[in-house]
């Protein structure tokens, strides 16, 4: 199975139906399948912050909600996490395309691109890397199933090594 | 028009909708005009007020009020085309406008310099949309918004007034109460 299908997957098994997210070229292959299936509600935002607070509302109301972004737009979102996610105990998957890694073409994706798991680390949030498909549906099953117990948001990036990148 | 008034006015016209509250004076003034499990307070996210209601309205059939502020809105305008791009039908947002960023100092903000934010609305595309300056203008529009298809955007100009005393912050149970009200 895709990676991008493993994704889509996951996120119906654990009754994940908001997905708020700014596009993304490697997201993308995700949301395109998203975008056809009647479970999910897709909803773009013009910011990423502004898709954290979207996904905070639904789940305020008692969905589950996701957010998708590149590292670029994580950086956007910092003060949303850190200023309503950590403290309200609201659990948001994040799935991040991880630019500025191995065969990143762009200079200025490369500093976000580095920082990205330190922030989430010292924010106390759990995050975990997948760079190939290898157990990837245990990792990603598991990982929901950790961010609704504990109730707090998780990171899930997806790296240029999975996913392909972007070339140009 | 004060904005502690204009609060408990729409509480009045509710049942139990869910209320959404700016930070700051709008979620203080809120909880001591009546506390209830269905106020969002939000505490720190800044310019997130209008889409934390669009994700619930998006994802509830309710009526979903959010209380934004002039200074928060203007840090996420691009969340009006969002909500005139979503079009839900069950959103009324009412901007609390005091031309000021009173949590920082009452530094004017861009609406005291000619930006009208009922005009940058209507043209993100949101058709539903009313400027007040009064309780008695405010309070028609409110009935229209609380029984006419939406989204409703309404700004309600008012005057800085004293600040009542700081709730005690606790944003996790109020997201654990609010979402316990839907389960």
């Amino acid at each position: 199975m895709s990676w991008e299908q493993t994704i889509v997957d996951s996120l119906k098994k654990a009754d994940v139906s908001l997905i708020s997210y700014v596009p993304d070229h490697s997201i993308g292959k995700v949301t395109s399948i998203i975008e056809k299936d009647s479970f999910f509600q897709l909803v773009p935002a013009t910011r990423e912050e502004e898709a954290i607070g979207i996904a905070v509302g639904g789940y305020a109301v008692g969905k589950k909600a996701a957010v998708f972004m590149q590292t670029s737009g994580f950086g956007n979102s910092v003060n949303a996490i850190a200023t309503l996610c950590v403290p309200a105990r609201a659990p948001i998957p994040m799935f991040i395309n991880m630019r500025g890694g191995p065969g990143e073409f762009n200079i200025s994706q490369v500093a976000m691109g580095k920082i990205t798991n330190p922030i989430m680390d010292m924010l106390g949030i759990v995050n975990y890397t997948i760079d190939d498909e290898f157990k990837m549906d245990q990792l990603i099953d598991g990982a929901l199933k950790l961010c609704f117990a504990n109730r707090q948001p998780v990171g899930i990036c997806l790296t240029s090594l999975l996913h392909g990148g972007k070339s140009v | 028009m004060f904005r502690f008034d204009a609060t408990k006015l729409i509480l009045s016209k509710l049942d139990n909708q869910p209320i959404v509250a700016n930070l700051g004076p709008t979620s203080d003034e809120l909880w001591h005009a009546e506390h209830r499990d269905r106020n969002f307070y939000t505490y720190g996210n800044m310019g997130l007020c209008s889409s934390i209601a669009l994700g619930m309205s998006l994802s509830s059939n309710e009526k979903i009020i959010s209380l934004d502020g002039d200074g928060s809105l203007l840090m996420n305008l691009g969340t009006l085309a969002t909500i005139n791009r979503e079009n839900p039908k069950n959103l009324i947002v009412l901007v609390y406008d005091n031309e000021m960023w009173g949590q920082t100092g009452r530094q004017a903000t861009h609406t005291s310099t000619g930006t009208e934010l009922v005009e940058v609305a209507q043209g993100c595309g949101i058709e539903k949309t009313q400027l007040v300056d009064d309780l008695e203008s405010l309070s028609e529009v409110f009935d229209r918004a609380l029984t006419e298809d939406g989204p409703w955007f309404i700004v309600a100009k008012i005057d800085e007034t004293d600040y009542l005393p700081v709730p005690t912050p606790e944003p996790e149970f109020t997201l654990y109460r609010f979402r316990n009200s839907f389960m």
